[in-house]
């Protein structure tokens, strides 16, 4: 593991690549610290500390974790990727819905470069949405509900539009440096990012806990490590079909005769699935902090501010697990298509054994995958549920920092980065990180 | 001096959205995110792109120096 390490470093190629990446994320992280000018950065972290104590400064939970703590600082990187991952939702879900899109993905490369522009712009959208949102509520002091102190230092109209134009264009910088990692650092950029922020309140967080309770901290710490096991366990498993290729005269060559296997992940749709439902079930949380001013609630938003804004309902725990396991296979449909890997098996002629090619080896496919991708969304659906139980069982912080969406972020990202960087070393040398 | 940092802050946060903007959108979303996929990258950018990221960096640091000084200037 060590020699792997500094073999990444001498090999000058993949160092560059290192260096870059880390470079970004600490630019990346001095945004995310650096206050918004017109906020007043004293009486902010006053607040922060009153809402610490109390626990209602958690109403923005997945927001939070995703902003890393960024968020209700108002830093100038405030919003942090959350607007790009939202745009990336909506557009996910549009392709399947307008047949132009659908075309444009079908398109290949080209298509797929459009879609990621579509993508972009409603990114920036998106974030205009939500910083005058987010400025709005600093500004009305309705950010910190049991805050008295004044978030912002004066709330003249100008003051608050240069606000809001620069969280926007900070969300454009973020946007940019997610692109600069991918293409010139390792891994994909936008999930190193996310990775950068769950990991950054993780120290804070387990220093609280130790302070308060260093038994706690130790089961904590058996119980992470335990889990982090769990997720990697289950996220390398995979079922494998074999596939054989018959054999093949082009000219005067011989081709094929090979078996092989079609690898299918037990957890084909990674966390997309967790990330969308706490996406949208942070909607009705939404809807309940616009409406919190008013005296005499209506019925519905009641109802939703009683069961769906916080997470330790029993209606929430089970819209969040349908959710998930839902999303689970509504992904995996977009990403696997076992028609058109019939088809492509068919056209090398290649086959699994015992089935015949064509729509029989589809039928065959789909109903494999159907069945794997049970225990993966109930995988899924259980893991993100640990820190909602954990809250409801042990009175725990709401910030359980082995929360099970941060898992899945840390260990899946840290997973799939590893594996790029050990692709490239192995230009160079066959020995890697993962035996 | 206030309003006229302001101004530029404004400017230049405008500028660098603009330019993000024009950047080729690298990465396929989020499909290829938490591992799903690979994405290939292709090595070497153009004339155009290396000229864009030089304008992009130079708004960049700018925009940055605003909100340093606008932040300096307007503390309490």
């Amino acid at each position: 593991m060590l020699t792997a390490i500094t073999r990444a470093f001498r090999t000058p190629d993949l160092r560059n690549k290192l260096l870059f990446t880390l470079g970004i994320i600490a630019l990346f992280r001095l945004g995310s610290v650096l206050p918004t000018p017109g906020v007043n950065a004293e009486n902010v972290r006053r607040c922060l500390e009153q809402a610490q104590a109390g626990d209602a400064g958690n109403i923005y939970g997945m927001v939070q974790l995703f902003s890393g703590g960024a968020l209700l600082k108002l830093s100038v990187f405030a919003l942090g990727i959350m607007p790009y991952i939202t745009a990336s939702i909506i557009l996910q879900l549009l392709v399947v819905v307008i047949p132009r899109l659908e075309a444009l993905k079908k398109e290949g490369q080209a298509g797929t470069a459009k879609i990621t522009q579509y993508t972009r712009y409603l990114t920036i959208g998106l974030s205009i949405l939500q910083s005058t949102a987010f400025v709005a509520l600093a500004r009305t002091g309705q950010l910190f509900q049991q805050c008295q102190e004044d978030v912002l230092l004066n709330d003249d109209v100008f003051t608050v539009v240069t606000m809001v134009i620069t969280m926007t264009a900070g969300t454009a910088v973020i946007m940019w440096l997610g692109e600069l990692i991918t293409d010139r650092g390792v891994g994909n950029g936008m999930s190193i990012l996310i990775f950068t922020q769950v990991i950054a309140v993780f120290p804070a967080e387990l220093v609280n806990i130790f302070r308060q309770n260093s038994f706690a901290f130790a089961a904590v710490m058996v119980v992470g490590v335990f889990m982090i096991a769990a997720v990697v366990f289950v996220e390398q498993a995979q079922r494998r079909l074999p596939v054989q290729y018959a054999k093949r005269m082009v000219g005067r060559r011989m081709y094929g005769g090979t078996s092989t296997y079609i690898p299918l992940k037990v957890n084909q749709a990674g966390i997309i699935p967790v990330i969308f439902a706490s996406s949208l079930l942070y909607l009705p949380q939404l809807v309940t902090t616009l409406f919190a001013g008013q005296e005499q609630p209506n019925v519905v938003v009641q109802w939703i501010s009683t069961n769906l804004a916080t997470g330790d309902t029993p209606v929430y725990m089970a819209t969040f697990f349908l959710l998930i396991v839902f999303f689970t296979y509504f992904y995996v449909s977009i990403t696997f298509n076992p028609v058109e890997v019939a088809d492509n098996m068919k056209k090398y002629g290649g086959f699994i054994p015992g089935i015949r090619p064509g729509r029989p080896t589809a039928e065959y496919l789909n109903y494999v995958l159907t069945r794997l991708t049970a225990p993966g969304a109930l995988y899924l659906g259980l893991i993100s549920m640990v820190p909602i139980v954990a809250l409801a069982v042990a009175g725990a912080s709401q910030n359980f920092p082995f929360g099970g969406t941060s898992i899945l972020i840390m260990v899946g990202v840290g997973l799939d980065t590893v594996k790029q960087i050990e692709s490239q070393l192995q230009q160079r040398n066959y020995e890697g990180f993962l035996k | 001096m206030i309003i006229g940092i302001s101004i530029a802050l404004i400017l230049a946060s405008m500028l660098m959205v603009l330019l993000v903007l024009l950047h080729k959108g690298k990465g396929g979303g989020l499909s290829d995110m938490f591992g799903g996929g690979f994405s290939t990258s292709f090595g070497g950018s153009s004339v155009v792109e290396r000229n864009l990221d030089r304008l992009t960096v130079i708004t960049g640091v700018v925009w940055f120096v605003c909100i340093i000084a606008l932040g300096l200037l307007l503390k309490p």
